[in-house]
Parts: structure tokens; C-alpha cells; sequence
């Protein structure tokens, strides 16, 4: 009972943010925008390489596959909050005392939030794109069960990412900014991650170390689950989301004892 | 003394660390030094003293945010920092340059978070909230976003929001920092008023003379993390400012008066604000004197204002501690 309604409470955090989330037309209208136009540059690039090269397959994609792999990666990537800059700010500004004034665990918390943000985002990122795609390539065949296998690497992709940014965050206790670390983050995700590039594409020989990192649990994984799923591909993902979570949270959890002990009445 | 606040011997000291060139040199910085005081249960406090003395320090391990490097402290039984979630459920707090309501959802959204989070029951909530929004005039814009509140109506919900679960023990830092005169006033007489009804005590930290004023009945001065002063708020005026304010008006422009330790603040024909050292001269020889200067309507004996105390103190401890 203390557990579910330990949960609960985390549930209505999340549940808070996705609201918050959706009040403010302006932004869920700009972002959308952004995305399309994002999208649209890179759907006519893929086709540009496809027509040009004459190949029907780039990194084992047809070209509808590549495109929708795009507007999946691009969907997750551009749904990621701010947590590594609120975090940071939480410490700079000692907004940090509202949040421990609660009887909520600090990390728990952030992450509820961040999570009822991304599925916002995320679910609307996704409707865009999958509009985009439907004009510019058309529909792919998805099955049920590709979709559960989708779904059930998500969670854990976007899990992976908070637990990433939020040591980025956390790093403000010995740093004077974290906002050049978030930017090497997010490049080294979008990179790495197989953002724009299917992670089949790098040279071989970096292949086997990219699928290991947790920054290809985060996209590629997803991604490869909604064009091309298949079970050997679920297990892989999974093997290494699990072990990339706990190895994320092991560091939060060691990076946050230390901190807290350095901790000072920042802001009077 | 299980309901209140019991503090003893508290220190707290961070290690600073300067690097020149490839050579580092680490030096102590005391922020609060063998503080020891008890509040009981329903009392109000003012903390307070010049920035840098140690309030905020001392605020953040009252509420287990920040562990003391010696001392011990017991907030309603508990070791804040050993029980922090535990001790959670029954204290609040307002920083006031900090908000904890949802900017995008109206103040009722982040009410309702704070049910689910305080655990709290349905009914009792629905009770508390109810009461809380007659008497913090909450109505009028429970279901308007925070990003359009005025910083007056926002102060209120942050307060309300705070006692929602009903806090034993409330913190309130700078609750009233930019809110205009009236609404200044407004929030002081609710946060009495909750103090007064419900016997909540209240540690209010604040640079404004007339939150302690009407809020506290008690004050606590610290400078450099040490208590300076401790006393009920009408001792600590009259014990350092030896002095009385008299406003005298006449019925026709009076004779001139000279006492030896009285100043004339300001003069009309009709009207004197006089200063009495009540060291030189007592007040029933100052009254005296003004009847006897002329046909006197009416008579006001005043304390001086707090502000005035408060420099005083600060001034008089600047020249006690060495920096």
C-alpha cells in the first residue's frame, strides 16, 4: 500500500507536468514548426541520396524505412526537457531548498517531471512526423507486435537520457556552468545515438563499441524497433538499457550523496 | 520539548578552496557559530540579521536541507537532517524569492499536487483548501495561470499553499520581498492570524522591520552565525533604543521648551515629534513640560520604529566581532 501510494504521488508529478506542459499554446505551436521544418530538410536530403546513389537500401533501410526511422529519432531527441539546466539552476540559485522541503526524493521527483514533459512532447512530435512522413514517403507496414517491441524499449530510453542529463546537471556543484557539458551531451547523443545516421552506416570497426553505449539505447533502438523490429534486436536493447540504467543511476546516486555534502545556503 | 524547536550548540563551516596558479589553498568560512535557543510550540519568531550572518544557514538544517558540522538540533522530535522526509510532512516553508507553484496552471493545480504528495485525505484537504481560499481571498483567481497573478495575489497562494498540510512549523523566508504596501499588510495579518487560530509556529526571516513587527512576538538577532540578541520584540526595542517618541498637538502655537535630552524631530505650529532619551530625562517630565507649553489637544507616547532598533543593533555588533 505505502508503495502504491509512494507511486501515486510520482504519478501525479508527471501527471502535472504533462498538464503544464500543454498550457502554453505558444511553445507546443513553435516547437511543432521547428520540427517540420527539421523534418523536412532531412526527409528531402534522404531522398536526394536515395535517388542520387541508385540504391534501394542505405544500412540495410529502404528509403519510406529510413524516413520514418528519422521522424521516430528526431521525435524522441526533440522531446528531451531541460533537465540538466534545471538542475543546474536548482543548485545556482538554492531553488533547490523548495525541492527538499518536500518528503519526495530529489532525484524521483526530477524524474517524474521530466518524464510527464517527454510524453507530451514526444506524443506530439510523433503526430507531426508521422504526418510529414505519411505526405512526403507514404505508410510502412507496422504489426502489434513491432509496436509493443517500440514501446517496450521506450521507457528506458527516455529513463536513460534523464539519468544522463541529470549528472550533467548535478556537476554544477563543482562547475560554474553545465551548459557546455549539456552541449557535448547532446551531441554525443545525437551522434552516437544514430540520429540522423542509422548506426549501420559508421565504419565497421566502431559499430560493435556504438551499440554498446547507452546514447544507441536512447534513438537507434527505438528507431530500428518501429521500421524494422525484431525480437534478437528487443533482447540486445534491452540487455543493454537495463545494464546502461543501472549503471546511469549507480553514478546519479554516488554524484548526489557527494554533492549534497557540498551543499551551502546558495542565495541567502 | 517534543512540539517546538530545541537548537544547541549549532555550527555550521564550509571549506574554501582558492587556487593560485597551480598552488591551492583551503580556509575555513564559519557561517553559523554555537548557536542555542528553544521555541515552543506556537510562538512566532523573527530571525534576522545583516546578509551573511548565518539565517539562511540556519533555516536550511532546521529544515534538513544542510547538515551541521556540529550541534544538534530537534524540529517536533525529530533530527532534521536524519528525518528530512519525515519531518517534511510537518513543516512548510515560503521562500519568498522562490516559487513552488506551477508558473503555466492555475494555483488549485499545484494544491492538488500537494494533496497526492502530503498524502493527504480527501476530505481533510478539500476542508483545508476551502478554508485556506476564504481567508487568504484566494477565490477570485484559483483558476487563473501563476504567470498572471500579480506578485501580491502570487505571495498569498504561496503562503496557502504552504499550510495546505498543515505545518506544525512554518518557515517563512523574506515571505513579503516586493510586495507592495497593502499587500504587504494583507499578508502579515493572515499569517498572524494562522499563527493566532491554529497555533502553527512561524520562524520568519526577514530584512522588513514591520514583518517582525506584527508578525513575531519574539526576535533573535544574529550576526557572524552567533545570537546577538534575544527577546520578546517590545523589550527589544525599548532596551536599545533608551528612547520614547512624543506627538503633541496644540490647540494654539505653544511657548518654546529646552529639556536636556529631548529632540525635536519636526515642528509646526500646531504640532511637535519629539525624541525623549529617557536616560536623561524621563517622559513624565517631558509630558509635563509640554502641558505646560501650551493648551495641549492630544498626546501620543510612541516607541521609536523598529528599523531604527535594528540598525542600532547591527552597528553596535559590527564594532563587538571583529570581521
Amino acid at each position: 500500500m505505502n508503495i502504491f501510494s509512494d507511486a501515486a504521488r510520482y504519478v501525479w508529478i508527471a501527471r502535472t507536468s504533462a498538464r503544464s506542459n500543454l498550457a502554453y499554446a505558444g511553445e507546443v505551436i513553435y516547437r511543432c514548426s521547428f520540427l517540420t521544418i527539421i523534418l523536412y530538410i532531412f526527409l528531402r536530403l534522404w531522398t536526394a541520396v536515395y535517388e542520387g546513389s541508385g540504391v534501394d537500401r542505405v544500412g540495410g533501410l529502404t528509403l519510406p524505412q529510413m524516413l520514418w526511422y528519422l521522424v521516430v529519432t528526431e521525435a524522441i531527441y526533440m522531446s528531451a526537457p531541460r533537465v540538466a539546466s534545471e538542475v543546474d539552476e536548482d543548485v545556482r540559485t538554492g531553488r533547490l531548498a523548495v525541492h527538499l522541503i518536500r518528503p519526495l526524493s530529489y532525484v524521483g521527483g526530477h524524474l517524474s517531471r521530466a518524464m510527464g514533459d517527454r510524453v507530451v512532447r514526444f506524443a506530439i512530435n510523433l503526430m507531426v512526423g508521422t504526418a510529414i512522413a505519411f505526405v512526403l514517403v507514404g505508410p510502412i507496414s507496422l504489426s502489434w507486435s513491432g509496436i509493443a517491441m517500440f514501446l517496450a524499449v521506450l521507457p528506458a530510453a527516455f529513463v536513460l537520457d534523464f539519468l544522463g542529463m541529470f549528472l550533467i546537471g548535478l556537476c554544477a556543484f563543482w562547475l560554474e556552468s553545465t551548459s557546455g557539458l549539456a552541449l557535448i551531451y547532446t551531441r554525443t547523443v545525437m551522434m552516437f545515438g544514430g540520429m540522423f545516421l542509422p548506426l549501420a552506416i559508421y565504419p565497421a570497426v566502431l559499430q560493435p563499441l556504438l551499440k554498446v553505449l547507452p546514447f544507441a539505447s536512447m534513438l537507434s533502438a527505438p528507431g530500428l524497433m518501429f521500421v524494422s523490429p525484431s525480437l534478437p534486436l528487443l533482447e540486445e536493447s534491452i540487455v543493454i538499457q537495463v545494464a546502461g540504467v543501472v549503471l546511469f543511476a549507480g553514478m546519479v546516486g554516488l554524484v548526489q550523496f557527494i554533492a549534497m555534502r557540498r551543499l551551502f545556503a546558495n542565495g541567502g | 520539548m517534543n512540539g517546538g524547536v530545541e537548537i544547541r550548540e549549532l555550527k555550521k563551516s564550509f571549506a574554501l578552496t582558492r587556487w593560485t596558479g597551480f598552488s591551492r589553498s583551503v580556509s575555513e568560512v564559519v557561517a553559523v557559530d554555537g548557536i542555542s535557543m528553544d521555541v515552543p510550540e506556537g510562538q512566532a519568531v523573527a530571525f534576522i540579521g545583516p546578509n551573511g550572518a548565518g539565517k539562511s544557514t540556519t533555516i536550511k538544517m532546521l529544515t534538513g536541507i544542510l547538515h551541521p558540522t556540529s550541534g544538534n538540533i530537534s524540529v517536533l522530535g525529530f533530527t532534521p537532517w536524519r528525518d528530512r522526509r519525515k519531518l517534511a510532512h510537518s513543516i512548510g516553508a515560503v521562500f519568498g524569492q522562490r516559487s513552488q507553484l506551477w508558473y503555466h496552471l492555475p494555483a488549485g493545480d499545484t494544491f492538488e499536487l500537494l494533496s497526492r504528495i502530503y498524502r493527504l485525505e480527501r476530505s481533510e484537504f478539500i476542508r483545508t483548501r476551502d478554508v485556506l481560499i476564504e481567508r487568504f481571498n484566494l477565490g477570485p483567481f484559483m483558476n487563473t495561470p501563476v504567470r498572471k497573478l500579480s506578485l501580491g495575489q502570487r505571495m498569498r497562494a504561496e503562503v496557502a499553499a504552504s499550510l495546505l498540510h498543515r505545518p506544525r512549523v512554518l518557515f517563512l523566508d523574506e515571505p513579503t520581498i516586493g510586495l507592495d504596501v497593502i499587500a504587504r499588510q494583507e499578508l502579515r495579518g493572515l499569517i498572524c492570524e494562522w499563527n493566532r487560530n491554529d497555533g502553527t509556529t512561524i520562524f520568519l526571516t526577514s530584512h522588513d522591520a514591520g514583518d517582525i513587527e506584527h508578525v513575531a512576538q519574539r526576535v533573535v538577532v544574529i550576526n557572524h552565525g552567533q545570537v546577538v540578541v534575544d527577546d520578546n520584540v517590545a523589550a527589544v526595542r525599548r532596551k536599545y533604543l533608551g528612547a520614547k517618541r512624543l506627538r503633541v498637538q496644540f490647540h494654539e502655537t505653544p511657548r518654546p521648551m529646552k529639556l536636556d535630552g529631548v529632540t525635536v524631530l519636526s515642528e509646526t505650529s500646531f504640532e511637535w515629534t519629539l525624541q525623549v532619551d529617557t536616560g536623561i530625562t524621563p517622559v513624565r517630565v517631558v509630558t509635563a513640560a509640554v502641558l505646560d507649553a501650551g493648551s495641549v489637544a492630544d498626546i501620543a507616547v510612541e516607541d521609536p520604529p523598529l528599523e531604527e532598533v535594528i540598525a542600532r543593533i547591527y552597528s553596535e555588533t559590527r564594532k563587538e566581532v571583529p570581521t
